[in-house]
């Protein structure tokens, strides 16, 4: 049953949900400063799309047309890039406190995928947290640009599908850009060879 | 003790190049260890203490010579093999108890097995068990912040012991720890080793362990200077 060279180690997804919520939990400033750095740059993008929507609806009630200035795209794109890059570097800062951990991890029987799943699940999670924040922003933001002209009652007239589609997409492109942006962190996590990681002194 | 051999090393050699210079970490050393003996392992600094574990732990390649656990020559594992050996067959513990931090000490000691695949509840209540029998039972959901070195020393060797590894590899388990509870720790390993029939093998410059041991190996420049039954190895530094 345990003789040597028998048998696999294993580390489900939900194994590292466990675990990757405990780090997450236990270093809520860093993780609080990545779900802020995307929920901002999303935020910014939801706000854009739903103001635009907005004015549509407005204009197919009767209302005066108005539309988006389409460099503010252009600012959306440099702020989801941004916020890659903020998270790739606290990631990175993540994987350095860690080195010690991961060693020791891999000595208990952690292979290198399991760590790579690890920290990919800590970006998921916070890519959900941080999608859910920006799109409440985003709709707040929005409503607070058009408000004014449109009267706030405007987002009763949009057709709920609509908004569900940019929730959606806004939760997409935060899973997306938080999983791109730990990718490099997460691999180098993973290639760490435990006799040096345990050699390592902070 | 007994004759069941469960480590044996054979010509086992790991050299380091370092600018350009060569670092015999280990020069050639043979070892058989029995199944439930306690092994000191004893040398000053940079004699290869460590690298030997490593290399027991398959951690790290030889650079020549081999390490057979329970027979299997550990060189012909795969990276799975070799996972499933130091989870299943091996328990470390180190000098600075490396316990991970965000985790309570129940999650700390039944983390090997959930590598183990063992189902959640039960690798909790194994390691209910274990930190009760390190006299740690009031101490499940503490992290590791809130325990003394020698809590946290008794946390790491239940983590250590969470999946009934066959060898325990010791590196310096009480060079952290002040005297009193060092010896703590001392007689908790040694009680383990007696009581559960595990194999125990540990780096110390601690005289009771030492004195507490079956056989002491002494090593200088990566190679095994002296092996002496326990017990008579005072006259050593
Ligand atoms: N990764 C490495 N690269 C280069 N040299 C290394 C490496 N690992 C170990 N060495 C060298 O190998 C030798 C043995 O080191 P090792 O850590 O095994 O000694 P040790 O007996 O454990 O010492 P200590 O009692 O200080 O822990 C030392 O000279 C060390 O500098
Ligand atoms: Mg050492």
């Amino acid at each position: 049953m345990t003789q040597v060279g028998h048998g696999r180690v294993t580390f489900s997804f939900k194994d590292a949900i466990n675990l990757g919520f405990s780090y997450l939990r236990r270093r809520r400033d860093r993780s609080i400063l990545n779900i802020a750095s995307i929920s901002l740059g999303l935020s910014f993008y939801t706000s854009l799309i739903l103001t635009d929507m907005f004015y549509q609806t407005y204009a197919t009630l009767g209302g005066a047309s108005q539309s988006v200035e389409s460099t503010y795209y252009w600012l959306v794109i440099i702020a989801l890039i941004v916020s890659v890059v903020g998270i790739t570097n606290a990631m990175l800062i993540s994987v350095f406190e860690r080195v010690r951990e991961i060693g020791t991890m891999k000595c208990i029987g952690a292979l290198d995928q399991h760590v790579l799943l690890l920290f990919l699940v800590e970006a998921l999670l916070q890519g959900l947290v941080g999608g859910l924040i920006g799109y409440i922003l985003g709709v707040g933001a929005a409503l607070l640009s058009t408000g004014f002209t449109t009267g706030f009652n405007i987002i009763l007239y949009v057709q709920p599908v609509r908004l569900f589609t940019i929730f959606a997409a806004s939760l997409g492109i935060s899973l997306i850009l938080s999983t791109v942006a730990t990718m490099y962190p997460a691999y180098k996590a993973s290639k760490l060879d435990p006799v040096e990681a345990l050699r390592y002194e902070l | 003790m007994s004759s069941e051999k469960v480590i044996e090393l054979k010509e086992l050699a790991r050299h380091f190049e370092v600018g350009g210079d060569l670092v015999k970490a280990l020069d050639g050393v043979d070892l058989d260890i029995g199944r439930g003996e306690y092994v000191s392992l004893v040398g000053p600094s940079g004699s290869g203490k460590t690298t030997l574990f490593n290399m027991i732990g398959g951690l790290d390649r030889p650079t020549n010579g081999s390490v057979y656990i329970d027979g299997v020559d550990i060189s012909k594992l795969d990276a799975y093999e070799l996972a499933w050996l130091r989870c299943r067959r091996i328990g470390y513990i180190f000098q600075s108890f490396n316990l991970i931090q965000v985790l309570t000490a129940l999650e700390n000691v039944s983390l090997p097995t959930v590598f183990a695949g063992l189902p959640r509840d039960e690798g909790n209540e194994k390691a209910r068990q274990l930190l009760e029998s390190v006299g740690l039972g009031d101490r499940i959901n503490h992290k590791p912040t809130q325990l003394s070195a020698g809590q946290q020393q008794r946390v790491a060797i239940a983590r250590a012991l969470a999946n009934d590894p066959a060898i325990i590899l010791a590196d310096e388990p009480t060079g952290n720890l002040d005297l009193k509870t060092g010896t703590e720790i001392i007689d908790l390993l040694h009680k383990l080793n007696r009581s559960k029939g595990l194999t125990l093998v540990a780096a110390t410059h601690d005289l009771k362990m030492i004195k507490a041991s079956d056989r002491v190996v002494m090593m200088r420049d990566g190679r095994i200077e002296k092996i002496e039954k326990g017990e008579a190895p005072l006259n050593h530094n």
